[in-house]
């Protein structure tokens, strides 16, 4: 997305707080950012493009929804921003978590553990897990391991933060006295969700926080991620479950073979698709003609020697997909208005 | 026919979760099986895969009654029911590379023809066969299922137990499987029991022929 | 050490990446780096220490050699581990007595570990009579003190290396035996197996494929835990003069004599053989550390997608 003209002013640290009202600083940016993974043993010299040039921006308010095939990159993108990257990775680019000001922004990726540890994690960036159920410690109850969380972020206690936390996610303050196995799947995950939203961040990060779970509970899942977005928050929900994003997403961003390919509001990304792997996504799904795209995604580590040859990574493995516009061969986002597209300008 | 009648069975040394449950199999089509989580459905796709022993009841295979689970059935029995799996990494040891996971059944079994067999399976699943060297840990969710679908049918099951198998993947690899296990239906025969919680994907696979537990 | 290790390798193009691995530095990220520095340190270490024992006292004049004139001589150029009651050169005889020790605990905790894992992974995975079985006796084996059941195998063939191998390692396989079996008590239900059995695999067939090689790692660490504990039971055993014959410099031979000269201030004869065994124990259990890693290819690749 490009900022429009509003944005670009507030970016100038002077104006950037003192406006209450009206579009305000982004919440996260990911400026170009890129991850790569040097192997090593029997495939050292190898390089993994886990992402490439990823341009995103969350503004309060916004879910923006990561979507994409497994393996294609947007997990990696999560860690990445709250330092949980291997020894191997190698980082370029910027991702700024935003602050009142341009003052408080804190570079995500050149950030010091310390800095993370002490001022990011669990206070800027609130994290959903994948699983509720190996997130939290068995035996303890749900009640203590919130406290611990609140002590830890807030620096006292107070089982009154705790009630309230639980109901502001719709959870029985009676039923934080148990211990995790006892509680059903769906308590369990809006434990997880007030533990993220102990610090009040302003940023939430859900990492396919569905995974397993049975659709009424997928269900009840996003509606909670979708309250939580508001003026001072935002969401990026990561998800390889088009059905659950669509439910929820104001914003959508869809990823393919490490790169975002197409960004817009989600509505209008899910009713008129510009990318024809967003096309082939979309047509996969039961309700919409179960039609799986041909071919698998590219090898990661090939991805400079395809994009080289192709410009975009997606037309090898379906270069003619009716209805989208001919590819132009550029792999960089391209916006148009509120909406972004790599190689498939709108037709 | 693979057929389950009057099932109870619950979990080793713990509660009850199918309490008289009754299911056909038959071949050449395939059948939906819904339900909400924690309803029995994977104890219920253990039993009919021969891998647990239900408290009560009868499985039969074919018009005959299966009399031992697990190691107590007989290979020829065990083999005729394949079994995928939701999570695709914990149903892979992670010492063995792909190949060798795709070779399992046809080397216990001692068949011939192992790599033409493989090669077949790889080509059936769409599966990348560049990945066939790799670990599982180097795979993607999408791309191990892949490998699972392909260890299940590598036999030619005359049965198989779909228990969740696309919950963990993007749509286009649910569509993609869906086309594999469907082309098993049409050329082999194989009597198919896709197990969800997802309706949509049910009705889109299975038509109207879909149980409820 | 960054770039030479190809594991670290910067991605081509640009000089503007940034490693996650130093921004992390210090942390508990920068562990791998670590685990695998004490791994080459440990091999290091232990390769020194038993080319000094093979080499020490072939080089030198033999460990036995008996010298009235220069009694508990304190560590001096001429003796740099200082002498022992019987004027004995205790350099030598140390590294000669490390060599006889390594060696019967080596191969005593060979018996115990392949015995007791086999023991372990049959009891595991076939279950049933046959675990209840071979649990008992193993019961029955740890509810007697080991000690007092090598004295009662080595006092059979008194006086012999063998009997001391089979002393130590016919009364240790029982711990093993219990770890491999809970080992594969774990494992029995991973879902890979359910899929290997639903594949036509047999019982041996799960075994072999799928239990073995990850019981291995655990194997091998218990193992290494039993060579420290393998030669202090050489050592008790040849203290109560059941042990090896008097005249071979094991370690526990040499501590035995040296026992009673520290009361008189000769400290050099107990500290610098008990050094040696210390230092010994320390790397072949780092060693042990980095195998496990190894062992396990989810921990050797440090990317998982």
């Amino acid at each position: 997305m490009t900022r429009g003209p509003v944005e670009a002013v507030l970016e100038s640290p002077e104006e950037g707080g003192a406006l209450l009202d009206g579009p305000s600083r982004p919440l996260l940016s990911l400026d170009d950012m890129s991850v790569r993974f040097a192997l090593g043993g029997r495939r050292a010299g190898e390089t993994v493009h886990a992402v490439t040039e990823a341009r995103l921006e969350l503004l309060p308010g916004q879910v923006l929804a990561l979507v994409g095939e497994s393996g294609c990159g947007k997990s990696v993108l999560a860690s990445a921003l709250l330092g949980l990257l291997p020894a191997n990775a190698w980082l370029r680019g910027s991702a700024r978590v935003g602050g009142a000001d341009a003052e408080e922004d804190v570079e995500l990726l050149s950030a010091s553990e310390q800095v993370l540890a002490g001022r990011i994690r669990g206070r800027r960036i609130g994290l959903v897990p994948q699983s509720a159920a190996t997130h939290l410690t068995p035996v303890r109850t749900a009640r203590a391991q919130l406290a611990e969380a609140v002590r830890e972020l807030r620096g006292h206690e107070d089982d009154g933060d705790v009630d309230e936390l639980a109901g502001r996610v719709g959870l029985d303050p009676a039923a934080l006295g148990h211990y995790p196995h006892e509680l059903s799947g769906g308590m369990a995950q809006r434990v997880v969700v007030a533990s993220a939203l102990v610090g009040e961040p302003p940023v939430v990060i859900a990492d396919e926080p569905t995974t397993g779970l049975d659709r009424p509970l997928v269900d009840r899942t996003m509606d909670l991620l979708g309250e939580l977005a508001n003026r001072s928050r935002g969401v990026l929900l990561i998800t390889h479950d088009l059905s659950a994003a669509r439910r929820v997403a104001t914003h959508v961003a869809v990823m393919y073979a490490s790169r975002v390919v197409e960004t817009g509001p989600a509505d209008e990304v899910f009713d008129r698709p510009w990318h024809p792997y967003t096309v082939g996504l979309l047509n996969a799904l039961p309700e919409r003609g179960f039609e799986p795209i041909p071919g698998h995604p590219p090898a990661l580590t090939e991805l400079d020697a395809l994009e080289r040859e192709w410009g975009c990574a997606f037309c090898r493995r379906r270069p003619d997909t009716p209805g989208v516009a001919a590819c132009d061969g550029t792999p960089e986002l391209v916006s148009y208005g509120t909406r972004s597209v790599a190689a498939h300008p709108p037709c | 026919m693979l057929r389950a009648s009057g099932l109870v069975a619950g979990y080793e040394r713990g509660k009850r979760v199918l309490d008289g449950v009754n299911v056909d199999l038959p071949r050449g089509g395939v059948r939906g099986l819904a339900g909400p989580s924690g309803c029995g459905k994977s104890t219920l796709a253990r039993v009919l895969a021969l891998l647990q022993r239900p408290w009560a009841g009868t499985v039969e295979l074919d018009g005959s009654p299966i009399r031992g689970f697990r190691h107590a059935a007989s290979r020829r029995q065990r083999t005729a029911v394949g079994v995928v799996f939701q999570q695709p990494r914990p149903a892979v040891d992670p010492r063995m590379p792909l190949r060798r996971v795709l070779e399992e059944p046809l080397r216990a079994s001692g068949e011939r023809g192992v790599p033409e067999r493989v090669a077949e399976l790889t080509e059936l699943t769409g599966l990348d066969g560049e990945l066939l060297g790799r670990f599982p840990h180097e795979v993607s969710d999408g791309q191990l299922q892949r490998a699972c679908l392909a260890r299940a049918i590598a036999l030619r099951p005359r049965y198989l137990i779909c228990d969740e198998m696309t919950g963990m993947l993007d749509a286009s690899t649910t569509a993609a499987l869906v086309r594999v296990v469907d082309e098993q239906v049409r050329v082999e025969g194989t009597g198919v029991l896709a197990i969800s919680h997802d309706e949509s994907l049910l009705h889109a696979w299975a038509g109207d022929d879909v149980i409820r537990l | 050490m960054v770039e030479l290790d190809s594991g670290r390798a910067r991605p081509p193009g640009g000089g503007e990446w940034r490693s996650a691995a130093r921004t992390r530095a210090g942390t508990a990220r920068g562990g791998t780096g670590r685990a695998r520095l004490r791994a080459r340190a440990s091999v290091v270490v232990l390769v020194s220490l038993v080319l000094a024992a093979v080499l020490v006292p072939m080089l030198s004049p033999a460990p036995g050699l008996v010298d009235y004139t220069s009694v508990r001589m304190p560590p001096e150029p001429g003796h740099p581990f200082g002498t022992d009651t019987s004027g004995r050169d205790l350099f030598v005889r140390s590294w000669a007595g490390l060599r006889i020790s390594l060696l019967v605990a080596a191969v005593s905790t060979l018996v115990s570990t392949v015995l007791g894992s086999a023991v372990g992974a049959v009891a595991g995975s076939f279950g049933g009579w046959v675990d209840r079985l071979l649990m008992r006796v193993v019961d029955a084996i740890n509810s007697v003190p080991h000690l007092l059941l090598g004295i009662v195998i080595v006092a059979l063939y008194r006086g012999t290396v063998l009997a001391v191998v089979l002393s130590i390692g016919l009364t240790h396989w029982a711990t093993v035996a219990r770890v491999v079996r809970s080992e594969v008590l774990g494992l029995r239900n991973r879902p890979y197996i359910d899929a290997a059995i639903s594949a036509g695999a047999g019982r041996w067939w799960v075994l072999r494929k799928h239990v073995l090689p990850a019981i291995v790692p655990q194997a091998v660490l218990s193992a290494v835990l039993l060579v420290p504990h393998a030669v202090f039971h050489e050592t008790a055993l040849s203290f109560l003069g059941l042990g090896l014959p008097p005249h071979l410099a094991s370690i526990g031979n040499i501590l035995g004599d040296g026992r009673a000269a520290v009361l008189l201030g000769a400290w050099w004869i107990v500290v610098f053989p008990a050094l040696l065994l210390v230092a010994t124990t320390l790397a072949v259990s780092g060693l042990a550390a980095g195998w496990r890693d190894r062992a396990v290819p989810t921990r050797r690749s440090e990317l998982s997608l």
